[in-house]
């Protein structure tokens, strides 16, 4: 919301000396967050009135004119394609430095001394949308630029002065305001100024209805419409209204349109009580506010069609609707060009109500954005009494025939009882009876003592909902003492025990243990997947849960798996990074096991923390970067401190290579699965030339041990010997078994002490059907030193088994 | 002969600094001091000399023998404390292999350093499952029947469970409080605890809006805390992130699940509260919400509010890190871009 200052000052006097920068700052902590402060003139440097003596012809170009313009006390030429350029007529001209936007679009331009057609220009004779007031002044034709002679000012008077544009803009922002109806005006955030610099606010006499014959209102419905005052109005017409009122209305951001218009526009931006004026001529019978007729049309100003419900509320004739009620007005009742008498509408509506009609149609206005708000019904008089003095001024000659105030129920004022002593220790503070009426009575607030209690009685206009309870008072109190202005206690502990939460490290661990042992780079990624990667990786979207207005319609669903949108992200990395590996840790959700897991009245469904992880690497090195993707897996529990995980093929996952994956277990339990993207899923995704190693393993399932796991042996007293043997075999034939056929001797006081896995090798020197695997035996004893008679020996035994159950042979050793 | 010694005893001098290597003083020392060294050739000549003289010469060569051999074994030293067996020319300005390039998201390093901050001193981190009903996102935090924040142009309903009461539609949390309700209807007051998690709202994206975005919440729940105590709390928690002092301030603000309700600033870490274009030159930048729990969420989680009150602020991670590092676009958390998250180590 913008706001005038000057305006402003029509109902609080500041003081000459006011910072604006403090006032802004005082608004801010205390009120609404102010956004901006803004001298309006700025954007009018350099802009000057001046006076066209002469009007020649430009010697090279038909449509454009050399004016001779009095700028004041010189004459400047200046070239210009107005179509409506005339001798002595007041233009707006932009002289060298000032901003302008060439036909009202674009970037902002600096004006310079420049040649047009070669013809030297001093500035620019500017239209009105050129200088940002083509709603000041609407141009009738393109090339028209804007004819201030109405303006008596001399040649070379700034714009700013001669339009009066030297005020003040604040820019409030809305959401700071949404709980506070009363500050939607200007009259709105002038008392609350008032209040905060101890001023003055000037009060709006009740207006005096006496005499004036009654109208005829029917209101059906009072509760969505608590409140209606009418007046008929006569002798009026439509034109411009006055100077101050239109620049008044275009500088916080509306459009002015005409007197009628106008003054209904004026008086809701001063006071934030929106008024309507209906055509009277077009009003047949009497007026009804009522609810509307199912499937009951309407023709909106906007020329928007209506097919309305039940649940709105219209303000209509005797024949048929002719406004959406504290919406917008319809187009039969609207103010015409012929309009000379209206019936004015002051009303207060139901907040609810109005929302729910404006977004029902999306049709949101000035109007609704306050009513929603609640607006306190005291305030029409305001209103009414600020349009009525209004219409008087700018038509003397016009007569209030016909009024009626339909006010059955009056808002009751809140009452609040606030115990002194609780406010002083949630506030830390202590306050005297004297302080507290003397704070709150600034704000319009009566206060009673009765030993510790306080009465509070809230003022009309901050009675619907804003303050209801004593915490609502002790801010008030708070913000008008300055929240600045509390230091605060030193908030004291009691020990009852350590910090312990183990699943909570867990995840951690398992963080710092993927990004900062494994290398690899923690991802976020939405919850929400798009169709192509559920169906590339999943195939289904089967089980899974969708949002109802989605971010797009290919990103309906949900993840169920980390893995779709862990796909996507290695294909946008494969752009620039060929290896490289990424993890991401969230929640996936099905639609199923619908429980109560907090509350008995909510059901949820299974919401699971998954971990999942991505290897992207050329297929050429697949085996490599298998060995590095099941090592982060394999050494997780260990570093981690966990229950083991390990490996084994059960079910093949829908988005696996035919050959290369794995289900991964705790003990009996399936916790994820690791795998090689199949090529389908991969091509599908748009990952051509890459290897994609995949894990995903369900978090919840993993079990952290309640310390470190670690365990001390001693070192060894004598030496144990690493002994390499590389052996052929064929290619059926896999390490597991290998490892086991070796374990085999590994007997109770044997010298073989453990085996490890070295390398597999493929390729020369190895025949077709077989390969080369080297593994490492550690042969030692606990007793003694070994001879190597002895290690030979063992290691002798261990070919031996190995010739015999897998056929290998020797290589080397 | 007395010349000529001397000579030998400063060109001896010479050659042994000058030698470069071990080999080298060896050579030196033998052209010295070895059987046909200077000092044997020298000598040779002793005998043509005067009687008288001879003592005194005597004095001397074994003075310049002493001095020579002192300064081969100085040099000797010399030579092995400088000893390389690398060639000189090896270039020490090439750059190291850098340890394995992984790393944490810089929301979770932020959600880390925190948690270690609250830690500390003695909160627990709670989390929580990501959809909700209606009546924890919004009817416990005091939120009207009516409030926008419900409507499906801000929250995430899902299909099929977006109509009906409000235990009975679900959405993506769009805020984490509701979950606070939660832990305090089942924990035991006085609370303590950090509540960091993924929030998700309906909204059109640009550089400052994400339908994503993380939040962190801390509440303190306890008998005798006065409304400002909180900013202590936050003042030390940001100044242990930060690792240097954060001015805090807190204003006016309104939340239906706070009464009063503050909106905190802290100062802009960017140009030091000077003003800046991270601060749009006001020297503050708005970091969360916060306040004393409303009344009406105090009974919501059981308890009774006139005998217990707290502070509750609610972290926008997404803002914090992006205004500690400058980043300019929020939609950058979730793209997964390596080339972005690499930055954060």
């Amino acid at each position: 919301m913008k706001l005038s200052l000057n305006w402003m000052k029509d109902y609080v006097a500041f003081p000459d000396d006011l910072d604006l920068k403090q006032l802004a700052y005082d608004l801010t902590m205390s009120t609404v967050e102010v956004e901006d402060v803004r001298p309006l003139a700025e954007s009018f440097d350099k802009l000057i009135v001046g006076v066209i003596q002469e009007v020649l012809p430009h010697p090279n170009a038909d449509k454009l004119r050399i004016c001779k313009t009095d700028i004041g006390g010189e004459i400047k030429e200046i070239v210009c394609g107005g179509s409506n350029l005339a001798e002595g007529m007041r233009v707006a001209v932009a002289c060298p430095g000032a901003v302008v936007r060439w036909h009202g679009e674009g970037e902002p331009v600096v004006i310079k001394n420049a040649k047009l057609r070669g013809v030297e220009s001093f500035g620019m004779i500017c239209a009105s949308s050129e200088i940002g007031l083509a709603d000041l002044f609407p141009a009738k034709e393109e090339a028209e630029i804007t004819d201030l002679s109405a303006f008596d000012v001399p040649a070379g008077t700034p714009l700013a002065d001669a339009l009066d544009l030297n005020d003040i803009i604040l820019e409030i922002d809305n959401k700071s305001m949404t709980n506070r109806p009363d500050l939607w005006g200007h009259y709105g955030i002038a008392r609350e100024i008032a209040a905060l610099y101890h001023l003055p606010l000037k009060e709006i006499k009740k207006f005096d209805a006496s005499g004036i014959p009654a109208m005829k209102v029917e209101v059906q419905d009072f509760e969505r419409c608590p409140r209606y005052i009418g007046a008929e109005i006569e002798n009026l017409s439509v034109k411009p209204s006055p100077w101050q009122m239109r620049n008044r209305i275009w500088k916080v951001g509306m459009r002015p349109i005409n007197a009628l218009v106008d003054i209904t526009n004026y008086v809701m931006l001063a006071t934030g009580q929106p008024t309507h004026a209906f055509d009277a001529d077009h009003i047949k019978g009497n007026i009804v506010v009522r609810r509307a007729a199912d499937k009951e049309e309407l023709l909106l100003l906007n020329d928007k069609k209506l097919e309305l419900t039940s649940d709105d509320l219209v303000i209509a004739d005797t024949e048929s609707a002719v406004g959406l009620a504290g919406v917008m007005g319809g187009s039969k009742d609207s103010v015409l060009p012929e309009t000379n008498k209206v019936i004015l509408e002051v009303a207060n509506f139901n907040a609810a109500g109005i929302r729910r009609t404006a977004l029902r149609y999306e049709n949101r206005t000035e109007a609704s954005a306050r009513y929603e708000k609640a607006i306190d019904p005291e305030r029409c008089d305001q209103a009414l009494s600020m349009a009525i003095e209004l219409f008087k001024e700018i038509y003397p000659e016009m007569e209030i025939k016909a009024f009626s105030d339909s006010y059955p129920e009056k808002l009751v004022q809140q009452e609040i009882d606030v115990p002194v002593s609780w406010l002083e220790h949630r506030l830390g503070k202590e306050f005297s009876q004297d302080t507290l009426t003397e704070v709150l009575g600034r704000l319009g607030f009566a206060t009673e003592f009765h030993e510790d209690i306080m009465h509070v009685t809230v003022p009309t206009w901050r009675s619907t909902g804003d303050i209801s309870i004593k915490d609502d008072i002790m801010e008030e109190v708070a913000r008008m003492y300055g929240y600045e202005n509390f230091d605060g206690e030193k908030i004291t502990t009691s020990f009852t025990g350590a910090v312990n939460q183990l699943e909570i490290d867990l995840e951690r661990k398992i963080k710092e243990y993927l990004a900062f042992r494994c290398g690899m780079q923690e991802i976020f990624t939405y919850p929400w997947m798009e169709d192509q990667y559920i169906q590339a990786v999943l195939g289904s979207t089967e089980g899974m849960l969708a949002i109802s207005t989605p971010p797009s319609p290919t990103e309906k669903y949900i993840r169920s798996s980390l893995l779709p949108n862990l796909v996507k992200a290695v294909a946008g990395n494969l752009r620039y990074y060929s290896e490289f590996s990424v993890f991401e840790g969230a929640r996936v959700f099905f639609d199923r096991n619908y429980t109560s897991r907090y509350d008995q009245s909510e059901q949820l469904p299974e919401q699971r923390k998954h971990i999942g992880g991505a290897f992207a690497g050329d297929y050429k090195n697949i085996s490599s970067l298998f060995r590095q993707a099941k090592g982060v897996l394999e050494n997780m529990a260990r570093y981690t401190h966990m229950e083991a995980l390990s490996f084994r093929q059960e079910e093949k996952p829908v988005w696996a290579d035919a050959v290369v994956w794995l289900n991964i277990f705790r003990g009996d339990v399936k916790v994820g699965d690791f795998a090689l993207l199949s090529k389908k899923a991969a091509l599908e995704s748009g990952i051509k030339n890459s290897a994609v190693l995949l894990f995903e393993l369900d978090a919840e399932l993993l079990k952290p041990f309640t310390s470190r796991t670690n365990e001390f042996t001693h070192l060894p007293e004598y030496p144990m010997m690493d002994y390499d043997l590389s052996m052929l075999v064929e290619d059926s034939v896999k390490w597991d078994e290998i490892r086991d056929v070796i374990l085999s001797k590994k007997k109770q006081g044997s010298l073989l002490q453990s085996v490890s896995f070295v390398e597999e090798y493929k390729g020369k020197q190895v025949p077709e059907g077989k390969k080369s695997v080297t593994v490492r035996l550690v042969i030692g004893s606990l007793e003694k030193t070994l001879t190597s008679s002895e290690i030979e020996s063992c290691a002798e035994g261990v070919t031996k088994v190995l010739r015999k159950k897998l056929g290998a042979e020797l290589r080397s050793k | 002969m007395k010349e000529k010694l001397e000579a030998l005893l400063r060109e001896g001098r010479e050659k042994i600094l000058a030698a470069a290597n071990e080999t080298n003083l060896q050579e030196v020392k033998a052209s010295l001091l070895g059987k046909q060294g200077s000092l044997t050739e020298i000598m040779k000549e002793m005998p043509k000399l005067d009687k008288s003289e001879r003592p005194e010469i005597g004095r001397i060569v074994n003075e310049i023998k002493g001095r020579l051999t002192a300064l081969i074994e100085q040099q000797r030293e010399e030579l092995v404390l400088k000893a390389s067996e690398i060639p000189a020319d090896f270039d020490v300005t090439v750059p190291g292999t850098a340890p394995s390039g992984g790393g944490l998201h810089p929301i979770t390093q932020m959600c880390y350093d925190l948690n270690d901050a609250f830690r500390s001193l003695g909160f627990e981190i709670y989390e929580e499952e990501d959809i909700t009903s209606e009546l924890y996102a919004f009817d416990k935090l005091n939120f009207p029947p009516n409030h926008p924040a419900r409507e499906s142009m801000d929250t995430y309903w899902l299909a099929g469970h977006d109509t009906g009461a409000t235990n009975e539609k679900l959405c993506l949390r769009p805020h984490l409080t509701g979950g606070s309700v939660r832990y305090m209807q089942t924990h035991k007051p006085p609370y303590r605890f950090v509540y960091p998690g993924r929030v998700y709202r309906n909204e059109t994206t640009d550089a400052r809006h994400e339908r994503a975005f993380f939040q962190y919440e801390a509440l303190i729940v306890d008998k005798n805390i006065d409304f400002a105590s909180g900013k202590i709390m936050l003042q030390s928690v940001l100044s242990k992130v930060f690792g240097r002092e954060v001015p805090v301030r807190m204003r006016i603000g309104f939340f239906p699940f706070v009464e009063p309700g503050f909106e905190i600033d802290m100062g802009c870490l960017v140009c030091g509260g000077k003003g800046c274009s991270v601060c749009k030159n006001v020297g503050w930048i708005e970091i969360m919400p916060g306040g004393t729990p409303h009344p009406n969420v105090l009974r919501a989680a059981g308890l009774n509010p006139d005998e217990f009150t707290g502070f509750y602020v609610n972290i926008g991670l997404d803002r914090l890190v992006m205004m500690r590092y400058g980043v300019d676009d929020v939609r950058l958390f979730h793209s997964a871009d390596l080339r972005f998250l690499q930055q954060f180590k």
